[in-house]
């Protein structure tokens, strides 16, 4: 069984650019043993170094990427093997689950074969022969709950979920004795990242595996690992038992990365999200006007009248939204909360006139939608949405000056444009708005990217959001800014949205009601206080226990008590 | 908790709907829709290959009679015999009826039916261009794959030279180079034809004779063709060698090598199956100048003939037998790409 050592590790991406040569530390010094049979996350955001550390392990670094230092697999410095030496180290001793499993698969492979090429690099135990071999790859998948018949599937015939059992399953192919894991549920619906966490951390655990995780989610690491370790800027701030880095945070940067998965039911966290910055850096609602139900109840902006949409397939006829009312009123912000494939973006795209209901109607102010050109186009300035990926949707050659310009273009507003711009700009937060006018999305960090998307639908003066996973593809840091953002602007513009969530404790962060989606119905809606603490439904339950915390980990395995926090929640 | 567990299998099927497989994407609906757009281009090519050819300027039956002294009658008469005193829509009519039984109408110029002319020099075309075809792809997928193993080493960047300065060498050019140099100057090769006029080889002796009149003509068409098959093969193998999954194949254990081989080679073939079926149609078209510099008795020579005419009947054959073969090869793509993508074959 071997431990890891890191001693004094530090990586150099060393970069060639027109203006020479470039250096950069993704890593800085870091040292820490992982012990036997010990359990270990490495939390920190994207450009932490978190990633580049986990790779270093196996040497899987880009060509350009000199690291120093020893790392140690027991004894045997891991910089040091011979490449034959390494290749045997490599998924025999040591594997890897790697990040969203979608690209991880080989596309035009049978994932069977792909667990099999493993098996036939490192022919040892007795899997010599192709048929102990094709039995040791069914036991495998039978390991992760798959059925045998997946094996003779291409990757993107599976589910995430599914892909990332695979994974885990290639990964314990060899038995190895440690496996890394790099953010292996990022991007998997809550309940779907729950059952792959229960798969991995059971075979751990049974196995006695070494297990060094990343993730940028503590509440993940904190379900998994015993040790919790936090990175920025390339050096390893804190590391410690993970019930301690949870409940007390001693770098200003793990408090915010707690901060930004907050604790349902904890009321320091309702209307407060919390940014890098500190927390209570930045109040956000006056405490009189705190309390999340008695929200300022307007009149109805944008409501549903039993939309069902069908599609039509192959396979037969898919009901995507199912018999839905819903009331969106002014100043009021609604988070629609629902697993992918629950129909929440059919739902969004019906209340923003992109889909033809099948049947019921969308009402604006009373109204139905005027379904014109004209008509869709006048509807479309007054709510507009806030996409999912802010660097993806804007346009890469735009400046910024343009991309909140061109809605102002489109729709012929009056006035000085440029002063309409900067005006969005600063309600957007991005001040002084002239040192951002000619800036292009690649010079901008992504909360600055979503800013400016936010900045282009504030230009139009709409009377209502819908934002579609607004923070989903942020760091923990900018997450909390940007909804902050939306809390400002419902106070001091009016501003109601819509929020498509799968994040409960964005729901629990910002939203006066929330409504539950599943399988294209709305199970379970009304105020947030009273939906999350008391729910009705039992998938508003399931899908509340699937949100990782230390306090759910002691809940499901009472064994490990240890990692409940004392006082939490 | 308890009223939670049962709950737990509806989640595992909403899962697993997600990734059912559609069953009416069979290989034979896949097929029929695929022949059906082929038909569609069929129908617009016999359509285009009638009307552009009457736009072309120039009397066919002033340029029939050129340098021959012919009264107003002959050339009427002429006309009548061609059918060309007909109102347009009935030569059209003509020409479709035609086609049905396979008659292809008689060339003016040669006095013998299209269709025969066609098929006795489709023989030759087909074995230039598929032996230049066969050695252009080969050596262009080999250097492609072969050049990324060490990306900016010497193979890398010698082999990139060559192939962009082949690129931009013109056809016709590179052909009246190589037949100056290597035909008529050391006199290694045959200077045109197919077989040495007037010997009546058989056996191995003809299949070396007609190798050594291959010789240049496939050369030429393989220097200016393989560098779009090496260079698509490498951009698209750079692009692939990025790809995460090839991370796993290295954490697997996998030499560089083997990675290269069995994981990012059959990805970055999909677009370069796609250009290589693409671009046979562009070869053929380059078979015209290859035949016309190396008097190669195919249908790229019989075309330039039928220009020169102009030979409407004979033009539009050529024009219909070439188009047909370019149709006929985007389905094979086609048919192929779904072969190598499962994706494809799949979703």
């Amino acid at each position: 069984m071997p431990s890891v050592t890191f001693d004094d590790v530090s990586v150099v991406y060393s970069s060639q650019t027109d203006t020479g040569r470039g250096k950069i530390a993704a890593v800085r010094g870091v040292s820490f043993t992982l012990p036997e049979r010990g359990t270990l996350g490495i939390a920190g955001e994207s450009g932490s170094g978190k990633s580049t550390l986990a790779m270093s392990v196996l040497r899987l670094l880009p060509r350009n990427a000199t690291v120093s230092g020893r790392i140690l697999l027991d004894d045997r410095n891991v910089l040091e093997l011979s490449w034959g030496a390494l290749r045997t180290v490599r998924w025999g001793e040591a594997s890897v689950v790697f990040q969203g499993a979608m690209h991880s698969l080989n596309p035009v492979q049978r994932v069977g074969k792909q667990i099999l090429e493993a098996l036939e690099l490192h022919a040892k135990n007795g899997y010599a022969t192709a048929t102990a071999r094709q039995a040791r790859m069914l036991e495998l998948l039978g390991l992760v709950d798959l059925p045998g018949a997946k094996a003779e599937q291409y990757p993107h015939q599976l589910s995430g979920g599914q892909r990332q059992r695979v994974m885990i399953a290639m990964a314990l192919a060899c038995d190895p004795e440690l496996i890394i894991a790099d953010e292996p549920t990022t991007a998997l619906d809550v309940i779907v990242q729950a059952q792959v966490l229960e798969v991995l951390a059971n075979l751990v655990r049974e196995r006695g595996l070494s297990l060094l995780m990343i993730s940028h989610d503590l509440s993940v690491l904190g379900s998994v690992c015993d040790q919790i370790g936090v990175m920025y800027h390339g050096e390893l701030v804190e590391i410690g038992p993970s019930a301690d880095i949870i409940a007390n945070p001693k770098h200003p940067h793990t408090q915010a990365l707690a901060a930004a998965f907050p604790t349902i039911g904890d009321p320091a966290s309702r209307f407060l999200p919390v940014s890098s910055k500190g927390t209570g850096a930045m109040p956000i609602v006056d405490t009189a006007g705190s309390g999340g139900t008695d929200a300022p109840a307007g009149a109805v902006m944008l409501a549903a009248r039993q939309v069902s949409v069908a599609f039509h397939t192959s396979s037969g006829v898919l009901k995507a939204v199912d018999d839905v009312d819903l009331e969106c009123r002014e100043g009021e912000i609604v988070a629609l909360v629902g697993q992918s494939g629950s129909g929440k973006t059919t739902l969004v795209r019906t209340l923003l006139g992109l889909q033809q209901p099948s049947r019921g109607e969308v009402l604006f102010r009373g109204q139905p939608l005027v379904r014109t050109t004209k008509g869709l186009k006048a509807y479309r300035r007054l709510v507009q949405l806030i996409p999912q990926d802010p660097s993806g949707a804007l346009n890469p050659k735009h400046s910024v000056y343009d991309s909140v310009a061109e809605g102002i273009r489109i729709h012929r507003l009056p006035g000085d444009e440029r002063e309409r711009v900067a005006r969005a700009l600063t309600a957007a937060e991005l001040t002084p708005p002239e040192e951002f006018f000619r800036a292009i999305p690649q010079e901008l960090s992504g909360g600055q990217c979503q800013r400016v998307v936010i900045a282009g639908a504030l230009a139009l003066g709409p009377s209502f959001l819908v934002a579609d996973e607004p923070v989903a593809s942020l760091d923990a840091s900018v997450r909390g800014e940007i909804l902050a953002l939306l809390l400002r602007l419902r106070r001091e513009l009016g501003l109601g949205a819509l929020i498509i969530t799968h994040d409960l404790g964005l729901a629990w962060n910002i939203a006066d009601r929330v409504m539950v989606m599943h399988e294209g119905r709305i199970v379970e809606s009304g105020a947030v206080e009273d939906v999350l603490l008391n729910p009705q439904h039992a998938y508003t339950r399931r899908l509340l226990e699937a949100v990782p915390s230390t306090a759910g980990n002691a809940r499901k395995t009472p064994g490990e008590a240890r990692l409940s926090p004392p006082g939490w929640g | 908790m308890s009223s939670i567990k049962p709950s737990e299998s509806a989640a595992e099927t909403v899962v697993k709907e997600d990734s059912e497989v559609r069953p009416s994407n069979s290989f034979w609906s896949y097929l029929g829709r695929k022949t059906g757009g082929a038909s569609i281009s069929l129908i617009m090519v016999v359509l285009l290959g009638f009307f552009a050819f009457r736009v072309l300027p120039g009397d066919p039956v002033t340029s029939l009679t050129k340098g021959k002294q012919v009264t107003a009658t002959q050339l009427a008469n002429l006309r009548e015999i061609y059918g060309l005193d007909e109102p347009l829509w009935t030569q059209f009519g003509l020409y479709l009826s035609n086609l049905v039984t396979g008659n292809l109408g008689t060339s003016y110029t040669f006095r013998a039916p299209v269709a025969t002319l066609i098929a006795e020099h489709l023989y030759p075309t087909l074995l230039l261009t598929s032996v230049a075809a066969a050695l252009s792809i080969s050596l262009g997928l080999w250097v492609g794959q072969r050049s990324i193993a060490k990306r900016g080493g010497w193979f890398d960047r010698a082999s990139t030279a060559v192939a962009l300065t082949l690129w931009s060498v013109p056809t016709f050019w590179l052909g009246l180079l190589l037949l100056m140099l290597l035909g008529g100057g050391l006199q290694l090769f045959p200077v045109g034809g197919m077989v040495t006029a007037g010997a009546n080889y058989t056996g191995l002796a003809y299949v070396w004779d007609v190798t050594r009149h291959l010789a240049l003509p496939v050369t030429t068409m393989v220097a200016v063709t393989y560098a779009q098959y090496m260079l698509v093969l490498r951009a698209s193998l750079i692009d692939e060698m990025s790809a995460d999954y090839l991370v796993t194949a290295r954490a697997k254990g996998l030499r560089d090598d083997l990675v290269r081989r069995r994981h990012a080679v059959p990805n970055a073939l999909l677009p370069t199956v796609t250009l290589v079926f693409m671009h046979i149609g562009g070869l053929i078209g380059g078979a015209v100048t290859v035949e016309t510099v190396f008097s190669w008795p195919g249908l790229g020579y019989l075309t330039f003939q039928a220009l020169t005419g102009p030979d409407l009947p004979l033009l539009q054959g050529t024009f219909v037998v070439f188009s047909v073969i370019v149709i006929i090869m985007n389905l094979a793509a086609d048919l192929i790409y779904r072969a190598l993508d499962p994706r494809v074959r799949l979703s």
